[in-house]
């Protein structure tokens, strides 16, 4: 068995370290290129969501490298998510290709399906000590790699050579791919950590704040999204993102583990949007009031064209928007955007958060509070 | 107590038993007019510009609505089949009323019935909650959601006999049985409302076709047909419609002569579920002739008009050249 998987970020880093453990050779597919998302739209429906399009794209590039398995999960919905996975099984199909598509799904559909794709995708050595060791090593590293892209969003316009701060750590990112036990992640951890506390710094303070939210893939996945947060940053702002595929996992089994930060941003969202309408919608919500609350200068909200919760969400934003005088702009991203719009709008955005920042400031010099209550 | 329906979405499933439901509490309903330009104007203004076209003329009701009415009427229906969803944008709808137009919470009756998990009981709490808005008697509830489900059972029944939902609400004209049929697939609030579709029914009709629509089609067939897909999807309205493809696909009705699907260019769960119909008909032996036609605030007549004469004309050359509908043999 040579098995493949969609990329989202570095989840390929993570897997990488739990599939030979598990005695399950993996190929993983090439790095997402604008071909990926050619091969994609090709085949997948017209109108479906993007994310569907490239990662069936990484599924097609897999296979012509050599996998003959596809892991994929399925879902509950409303999201289109949860569907995904039927699709892509009978687009392949169609095609002619001979793979084995292993979907895991909710047990809701069916516990033994469930439990037979569970044991493909785990070599059925789930519970053997080695392999928990291993399931907690790849998850702490999932983590690890979130944190480090934490620290560039937020460090790129405070230091003086943003791309010194990509090679260090786009350097660790590397190394973490050989991490074999706990201690190795640890000592990795520091020695990184103290590297980034080196990064000679320009001094400014004065930064502008800027929030993503919106749906966990293409707020993300850099390669699709146009690398927003490099262009914020690259424009001198602080960039902090709400959206995390280790919350995203930690919630999705819950009652056995759940995420606060979720959980938070839910209460936040109530007087807005009362419940959850699938995917990240209510999450786009209530993190977008908790940069209000945090002083934040704006928030992107970042999702894939025709998306159905985060359309939701963005008819909601715009009550919240103006409740808390916070600016969003509302990026959707498919395989029609095009990068020079998508800076023009980045850029003119920017501005407006730096105008509305002088305006505040000269406002409370003259009349010792906001000229905007 | 004025509450008003905004005509528009699951209106058109659940038009008997809200109203229904609603009346035996005592209450006066007033249902926004059939679709036209100005209302859907406001739709088109005030909504979300990416939202689906449905969408739209639904909030272009609810605003037509304000103002007139004490509260509009929008129940939060997450669910009305056990272990399926409705679309994230109907379990928002409220939401999206409320911070749109600035409606304030209490003008809004938006309980949710949620049939998802709990099956019946969710649907029963649901109807309590709202109820409660109206009266403390319980019993008064339970008895008006008694005859509720009874005027809604006899409007499906209608609708499977071959009346149209503007048939029985607004009492429009039934066109004659045609003998050759379309299978014509779509949403209830797309089908149904035959401003935003276009007349699509009555062009068919006089290009000389019936129509056979999902909810002609019993809903135990849908299931059983339903149950060839591995996993069905978990939209319960799109499940019907692939149900209702899948029933007719190895029938061997030679009255049926192809499929139209009609979908609103930015419906998230037809995106997915028409290329499940779509495929699978392909895959048949009897591949039938099938169009894709998709509208939204955009889409022009004479465009739609000239798609449905190119694909009779299809259906028409297929059926004389291929009598069988088998595909002929390579003989020499």
């Amino acid at each position: 068995m040579r098995a493949t998987f969609p990329h989202l970020l570095h989840l390929d880093v993570a897997l990488g370290i739990l599939y030979p453990s598990l005695g399950i050779e993996i190929v993983p597919p090439p790095p997402i290129t604008q071909k990926t998302i050619e091969i994609g739209v090709k085949f997948a429906p017209q109108n479906a969501c993007f994310p569907l399009k490239v990662t069936l794209g990484n599924f097609i590039e897999a296979i012509e490298r050599g996998a003959d398995t596809i892991f994929m999960v399925g879902g509950v919905g409303p999201c289109r998510f949860g569907y995904y996975g039927q699709i892509q099984r009978i687009i392949l199909e169609d095609l002619g290709y001979r793979v084995q598509f292993v979907l895991l799904d909710h047990p809701r559909y069916g516990v033994r399906s469930f439990l037979s794709a569970l044991r493909a995708m785990t070599g059925g050595r789930l519970f053997l000590p080695e392999i928990v060791r291993v399931a907690r090593l790849s998850f702490a590293v999932l983590r690890f790699t979130e944190e480090l892209e934490a620290h560039r969003r937020a460090l790129r316009c405070q230091v003086r050579d943003p791309q010194e701060l990509d090679r260090v750590i786009d350097g660790t990112i590397e190394a973490l791919r050989r991490v074999k036990t706990l201690r190795e992640l640890e000592a990795l951890k520091t020695s990184t950590l103290e590297k980034l506390d080196a990064l000679p710094r320009n001094g400014r303070k004065d930064f502008l704040k800027v929030g993503i939210v919106g749906e966990v893939y293409i707020a993300q996945e850099t390669r699709v999204n146009f690398n927003v947060e490099k262009l914020l940053g690259d424009l001198g702002v602080y960039v902090h993102n709400s959206v995390s595929t280790v919350e995203y996992i930690l919630h999705t089994f819950r009652p056995l583990t759940r995420s606060r930060e979720k959980l938070e941003a839910w209460e936040l969202a109530k007087p807005y949007l009362k419940r959850f309408v699938g995917g990240e919608g209510i999450d786009s919500v209530g993190s977008t009031i908790r940069y209000a609350r945090e002083g934040f200068d704006g928030v992107v909200h970042l999702y894939p064209f025709t998306c159905m919760p985060e359309i939701v969400a963005k008819g909601v934003l715009q009550a919240v928007s103006r409740d808390f005088d916070l600016p969003v702009l509302h990026l959707a991203i498919d395989e029609h955007s095009g990068e020079a719009g998508l800076v023009t709008r980045v850029e003119a955005f920017v501005d407006v958060l730096e105008r509305r920042k002088q305006e505040k400031k000269r406002g409370l010099k003259r009349n010792g509070s906001l000229s905007r209550s | 107590m004025r509450i008003g329906i905004p005509r528009g979405l699951l209106f058109y499933r659940f038009f008997a038993l809200w109203k229904t439901f609603l009346e035996e509490l005592g209450v006066e309903v007033v249902v926004s007019p059939p679709s036209n330009k100005a209302i859907i104007q406001h739709g088109l203004v005030y909504g979300v510009e990416e939202i689906c076209f449905p969408v739209k003329v639904f909030l272009g009701h609810a605003y037509t609505l304000l103002g007139k009415v004490d509260a509009l009427f929008i129940p939060r229906m997450v669910s009305f089949h056990k272990n399926e969803y409705n679309c994230p944008k109907i379990l928002g709808l409220p939401d999206l009323v409320r911070n749109l137009f600035q409606v304030r919470s209490e003008a809004i009756i938006d309980e949710e019935v949620n049939m998802r998990d709990r099956g019946i009981r969710g649907w029963w709490e649901g109807f309590l909650a709202i109820g409660r808005r109206f009266t403390r008697d319980d019993w008064k509830i339970a008895r008006a959601l008694n005859r509720a489900e009874k005027a809604h059972r006899e409007y499906r029944k209608k609708l499977q006999e071959g009346f149209l939902p503007e048939n029985l609400i607004d009492h429009r004209p039934v066109f004659p049985r045609r003998e050759k049929q379309v299978v014509l697939l779509g949403h209830p609030y797309l089908l149904g409302d035959s401003y935003i579709n276009m007349n699509i029914v009555q062009k068919i009709h006089d290009l000389g076709y019936s129509v056979i629509t999902p909810d002609m089609v019993p809903e135990r067939t849908i299931r059983k047909a339903l149950a060839i897909l591995p996993k069905a999807s978990f939209w319960t309205i799109s499940n019907e419609i692939v149900g209702t493809a899948f029933s007719f696909l190895k029938k061997e009705d030679q009255n049926v002569r192809g499929f139209v699907h009609l979908v609103s260019f930015e419906c998230g769960p037809d995106s997915l579920v028409g290329e499940v119909v779509e495929r699978y008909i392909k895959r048949e032996k009897r591949a039938f002739p099938y169009l894709r036609l998709e509208i939204d605030e955009h889409t022009g007549e004479a465009g739609l008009v000239t798609r449905l004469e190119a694909f009779v004309d299809m259906m028409e050359w297929r059926n004389a050249h291929h009598a069988s509908h088998l595909p002929t043999p390579s003989t020499p």
